[in-house]
């Protein structure tokens, strides 16, 4: 398991960005697929700083990275006012305008996104990418199951 | 680090764009690109062919140049995507809105014969 705690300063988010797509690749997700992800975590990151802190850089964000033998998990957490679930549906693509497209990504690229009630300090956000690859995966929670 | 400088050729600005174009460094491109798309100005071509990486703020910036160039009847476009910049456009289905060329010399050929757009 990976755990990464950062200020919510966007040029920091290349660092997510790494963190994710080497796990990722470890996964053994092919590398289109890695860099899709690191999107999508990038673009729930970026969320946080811009709406969750409205832009202030000096808050705290955590991304843990958990590798797991049929999935990547990745569970984004921050300390700010909680998060209204209905606000971030990824909005229609027929209008073009400038805003709204990285949930619309978050939601395209990973294949649960869900919050975590329980956490009361902030917003726990839990990102699941599936993996389908037969060999793939590894357990975080025990001995790798990935060969090579 | 993300770059963006301008070439300034016959009747054509080319912004020549490298690196991660993300939260963090967009409002750099946004700045370039505003400042070069205006009434009566050059035609305007953004050289997508070291950018690296492009999040929704980066294509956000794109969207407003966009729109810009068809306030002010500016003929605008894009050359060089990486495939994975063209796969994200593409799944926003903003593949279609842009004026994509594949090369350079097909964008400073073809960029006078677009028709620059009138409405929003």
């Amino acid at each position: 398991m990976i755990r990464i705690a950062i200020d919510s300063e966007p040029r920091l988010l290349n660092i997510l960005r790494g963190v994710v797509k080497f796990r990722a690749h470890e996964a053994g997700l092919p590398n289109s697929d890695a860099e899709y992800v690191a999107l999508a975590i990038d673009e729930a990151a970026a969320n946080v700083i811009r709406h969750t802190y409205g832009s202030r850089h000096d808050a705290r964000m955590a991304l843990e990275v958990r590798c797991l033998p049929d999935r990547l998990e990745f569970i984004l957490e921050d300390w700010g006012p909680k998060v209204c679930e209905e606000s971030i549906r990824p909005r229609s693509l027929d209008e073009l305008r400038p805003g709204g497209l990285g949930t619309f990504f978050i939601y395209s690229f990973m294949d649960e996104c869900s919050y975590d009630p329980g956490f009361k300090e902030g917003n726990r956000l839990k990102l699941v990418k599936f993996l389908k690859r037969k060999g793939a995966g590894c357990n975080d929670e025990g001995s790798s199951a990935k060969s090579g | 680090m993300m770059k963006v400088q301008v070439r300034n050729l016959d009747k054509i600005s080319v912004l020549d764009s490298s690196g991660d174009v993300d939260l963090y460094s967009s409002p750099l491109l946004r700045e370039a690109l505003l400042a070069e798309i205006k009434a009566d100005g050059p035609s305007v071509l953004v050289n997508m062919s070291a950018v690296t990486y492009i999040d929704s703020s980066g294509i956000a910036t794109l969207v407003e140049g966009l729109q810009l160039s068809r306030q002010t009847k500016t003929r605008f476009g894009l050359f060089g995507l990486r495939p994975n910049a063209r796969s994200v456009l593409e799944l926003a289905r903003l593949h279609r809105v842009f004026t994509i060329f594949e090369t350079e010399a097909e964008a400073l050929e073809k960029i006078g014969s677009v028709q620059p757009f009138s409405g929003i």
